[in-house]
């Protein structure tokens, strides 16, 4: 595209001759000029109009262009991939296994041809015009930067108003001095040869340097991303949208100052029932022989059947029924345990005696749970589950919670009762208050009310009980038609350890023998 | 060279037996290239300049409108349940509808062999895609996390392990108007190509040389290039043209697929693709009245030009006018309950003030142009225009706001208001649409100076042909 000086007339040494070329007015005699010019048998003559010029095609002999074909063959390919993409996207086929996306569409099938037209249609169209577009282009080879004819100042007005008949200098019929006189004799105007331009051929260097700029800056994101993706980095990432990446939710056991007990984690309402615990009544939900608890003590029961049938309580009521209970823990204890609703002494197991005189609470002394088979092994995993991590699986306070606890908070740590002890018999600690217990916890532990069920909280007091008689118990305590099952188990047990034993001296032995 | 008409430039009436030019006055090649090349290589009139800056300073407001709904979220906006398609939707339904005239211009009469286009239609197409970009800026940001927009296509990704689904009329839309606005990107763009080499030969200065150098491929106006080209563009119009029709027929399926009463119907792609035509060329109106005033080509953009596009909102008018009705037909003939309250409700609801405003510039308005007077004078038909282009961005307004609404949930109903970031992005879209516009004017060749010649050739050949045949009488 560099200006260039007006060429001599007539040819230079160093030059190769590109062409004649010769300037027409108007359009008709152009046409003229051009079948004249076909008839005298030059095939590669070429015209330059300011606009297409009708029957321009016919008149110098060019032939029909392939561009329809390339355009059909594109239109095509796009109605191909398009289908193909739809089904193997949106369908399920054997053939693109793993990147498959079927989600059903009100009811439609994965493979739904009419859903899929106007995409089809869209990617068809698009293509065959891409093919057309670029077709076009490089079927007339370009876009070119240099071209002899443009060397010509008079050429400019190649695409204003006039035009320009040429003959190559490659045709077979061409010769210099032959195609000018041609080109003369046909009313061509300005007849000159248009010489082999090899300036142009160099690409400026002002053009050249800012291409170069350009490609440069421009690749600077994608390098700086490649280089991101493979390099580490131990700063956290960097968040442009944080979305709901910093949620501000508070994890478990955190504290807050929402809440005037500080706990993040909130203890269900007072007066909470869970979903088929409304059939239940009271005496099974508290442990608590209700009648008797009226007669005894009025204010408290109602309190609790207050409590429980999620009627609003005057405050004041609910402080000073709960006051004895707070007397008897500790400040510390006080601090971390829910105000205990059912009237939950909290009394250590240690002091018995205090507990003892404190506690005239009529306890349910026999579990109301239909005991059976199944109850007991309900009550075995549900105490599997919640109690054993601390109370230990055979119930002696043993377990990994506890000897963890024991190795790192030495100190402050209070062990979990050992269910084995004398003090947390059914005789001294009646089935209602262990079923209290549970439900509304004692010293460091929690109430359960939450997550264990009441027909399961009973079925583990159950299996507490189960638990404990096992522990301590002699072959007496086997009903009759089981004794002879036990016995044969227990001789088979002795067998194999005396086996063992046998195993392990001869080993021994043999051994000394060795030496 | 010229071609004397009787009555100077009202070329609107014809001889017997002779068609009016559609290129007027002392006209010849050369000064259908001085016409034009003159817009670009002159400095720039202070209209253009003060037009120019507004545009850019509204642009900006929608630039930064955009940047603070990004920072914010989508709450900025008016739109509230259920009406979750607020203002940006009628927008985006708006300027795609604005974006069809053109390229209806360039490829259906082009195909009708309709020659009054060549002199309109490079502006169409222009207008065509500036449109488009406005429309394509409303569904990003609807999308609410804009920077996620790219998860429309369909491309392999590992971490979201999902594609899009290709049952849907929003992904269909995706396509739609993605391949839309390629397509007429190219069509443009081929068109101009021998434009912008008049426009690099004219060129004194070596960068604009340099640069619209570059812009036109090397063309030299070769005879095989030029048969090559002219194949390439009928291709194109051809392709295009059924195009046309299914960017406003799949848009009206992103409602009508739904079951929303008010939208759930059948008569929406053609109601919207007759709307759309109606809406686009009363833009292309809008725009060509002042631009062959202020750039002077008024013998290029004749007042027969001018006319034709009357002629077509006029039936375009009345097609949707006959839309509305059927509607309201249907709507009882259907006795669906809640299509019935629907269009009551349109009429005659809270929201009554749009549908009536709706009927009055789409309906009423166009009627005008059955007088020759009105079809013919330049400022009443810059008026009714303007009448459509409101009428339609309000016709959007009923269809999305009326149904969403009052829906099948009376409990859900709510009335729409807007927030000033919807009153500013509506505003800012027309400042991006005119900013394009106006740097357009100013760096392209507005009118396709190659056809407007072949135009004139032809013209003269048979005018030439006429006065032999005159002579052997």
């Amino acid at each position: 595209m560099t200006e260039s000086q007006p060429k001599p007339k007539t040819v230079a040494d160093d030059k190769k001759v590109h062409g004649v070329v010769a300037e027409f007015t108007d359009v008709d005699s152009l046409l003229a000029a051009c079948r004249r010019v076909r008839d005298a048998g030059y095939t590669k003559a070429d015209a330059f109009t300011p606009f297409p010029v009708h029957g321009i095609d016919t008149a110098l002999g060019i032939k029909p262009t392939i561009l329809p074909w390339i355009s059909l063959a594109a239109g095509l390919t796009g109605t191909t991939i398009a289908l193909l993409m739809q089904i193997s996207l949106n369908g399920q086929t054997e053939l693109f296994e793993g990147i498959q996306y079927p989600y059903i569409i009100s009811g439609k099938p994965f493979i739904s041809l009419p859903a899929f037209i106007p995409v089809t249609f869209e990617l068809t169209i698009l293509l065959a015009s891409f093919g057309t577009f670029f077709g076009m282009w490089a079927l007339n080879g370009l876009p070119r930067f240099s071209n002899p004819m443009f060397t010509s100042p008079r050429f400019d007005r190649a695409t204003d108003d006039t035009f320009f008949l040429f003959l190559d200098a490659k045709d077979s019929r061409f010769d210099e001095a032959g195609a000018k006189a041609l080109l003369g004799e046909l009313g061509g105007e300005f007849v000159e040869p248009v010489l082999e331009d090899d300036s142009s051929k160099v690409i400026p260097k002002g053009l050249l340097i800012t291409l170069a700029t350009v490609i440069c800056l421009s690749s600077i994101p994608a390098l700086a991303v490649l280089r991101m993706r493979v390099t580490k980095s131990g700063s956290p990432r960097f968040h442009i949208f944080p979305d709901m990446d910093f949620s501000p939710s508070k994890d478990a056991q955190q504290t807050t100052s929402l809440f005037a007990d500080g706990r993040a984690m909130r203890p269900d309402v007072p007066g909470t029932v869970r979903r088929g615990e409304m059939d239940w009544d009271l005496n099974f939900k508290t442990g608590i022989d209700m009648d008797e608890l009226a007669s005894i003590d009025a204010p408290r029961a109602a309190q609790l059947v207050a409590l429980q049938s999620d009627v609003a309580v005057d405050e004041e009521d609910e402080v000073a029924a709960e006051e004895p209970a707070v007397e008897e823990q500790t400040a510390d204890e006080a601090a971390t345990e829910e105000p205990a609703p059912a009237g939950e002494t909290g009394e250590a197991s240690e002091n018995t005696s205090v507990a003892a005189t404190a506690d005239d609470t009529p306890w349910l002394t026999e579990n109301p749970l239909e005991l059976s088979e199944e109850a007991l092994a309900r009550g075995q995993q549900q105490f599997n589950i919640y109690c054993s991590v601390c109370h230990g699986m055979n119930g002696r306070g043993n377990g990994l919670v506890n000897r963890r606890a024991q190795e790192i908070l030495a100190t402050t740590w209070t062990p979990p009762s050992n269910m084995h002890d004398p003090t947390l018999y059914s005789d001294v600690y009646p089935d209602g208050k262990l079923f209290s217990t549970i439900t509304n916890g004692v010293r460091k532990m929690p109430g359960y009310a939450s997550q264990i069920k009441a027909k399961d909280r009973w079925a583990i007091v159950a299996y507490v009980r189960a638990l404990q008689t096992s522990q301590d118990a002699t072959l007496e305590d086997v009903p009759g038609s089981q004794r002879s099952k036990i016995e044969k188990e227990q001789a088979d047990v002795q067998a194999k350890l005396k086996a063992a034993a046998e195993a392990e001296a001869a080993k021994a032995a043999e051994a000394a023998d060795a030496e | 060279m010229s071609l004397a008409i009787p009555n100077g430039l009202d070329n609107s009436n014809d001889r017997p037996g002779q068609r009016a030019p559609l290129v007027l006055g002392d006209t010849n090649y050369h000064s259908i290239t001085e016409a034009v090349c003159k817009i670009a290589e002159q400095p720039p009139s202070r209209a253009w300049v003060i037009g120019f800056l507004v545009s850019v300073h509204l642009a900006t407001m929608l630039g930064l409108c955009i940047a603070y709904l990004i920072y914010t979220g989508v709450g900025v906006w008016g739109n509230r349940a259920p009406i979750f398609w607020g203002w940006p939707i009628v927008n985006f339904v708006f300027w795609v509808g604005i974006g069809h005239a053109g390229t209806l211009i360039s490829a259906i009469l082009y195909l009708f062999r309709q020659e009054w286009r060549t002199s309109i239609n490079r502006t169409a197409e222009a207008m065509t895609i500036f449109a488009v970009v406005c429309a394509g800026t409303f569904p990003g940001i609807h999308v609410g996390r804009a920077w996620l927009a790219f998860w429309l296509a369909p491309y392999p990704s590992l971490n979201l392990w999902m594609w899009p689904q290709f049952r849907s009329p929003l992904l269909w839309d995706v396509f739609a108007v993605s391949t839309y606005a390629t397509v007429s990107l190219l069509f443009w763009y081929m068109g101009m190509v021998p434009d912008l080499a008049t426009f690099r030969d004219r060129s004194k200065n070596p960068i604009r040389r340099a640069a619209y150098g570059v812009l036109a491929l090397g063309w030299s106006g070769s005879s095989r290039h030029w048969m090559r080209y002219e194949k390439a563009y009928a291709l194109l119009a051809a392709f295009a043209a059924p195009l046309v029709l299914s960017v406003h027929t799949i848009v009206s399926f992103d409602f009508a697929v739904s079951q929303v009463p008010g939208w759930h119907t059948t008569i929406f792609p053609p109601y919207f693709v007759a709307g759309a035509i109606f809406s686009g060329f009363a833009m292309v109106i809008t725009l060509m009245v002042p631009a062959r005033k202020i750039f002077n080509i008024e013998k290029l953009i004749t007042i027969r030009h001018l006319e034709n596009m009357c002629k077509i909102i006029l039936t375009t008018g009345l097609i949707v006018g006959l839309a509305y009705g059927t509607e309201f037909f249907i709507a009882w003939f259907g006795q669906v309950p809640e299509e019935k309250f629907a269009f009551i409700n349109r009429a005659f609801g809270p929201y009554w003030w749009a549908y009536w405003t709706m009927i009055t510039c789409n309906v009423v308005s166009p009627n005008i142009f059955w007088s020759k007077k009105a079809r013919t004078t330049p400022w009443i038909m810059f008026v009714v225009s303007i009448f459509v282009n409101i009428g339609m961005w309000f016709e959007r307004f009923v269809i999305t706001i009326t149904s969403l609404s009052r829906d099948y949930l009376p409990s859900a109903w709510a009335y729409f208001s807007p927030t000033w970031v919807d009153w500013c992005m509506l505003i800012g879209s027309f400042g991006l649409f005119f900013t394009l516009f106006l740097l357009f004017c100013r760096l392209m060749p507005i009118v396709n100076m190659a056809e407007t010649k072949a135009t004139l050739a032809k013209e003269l050949h048979m005018a030439h042909a006429n006065h032999s045949h005159e002579d052997d009488h």
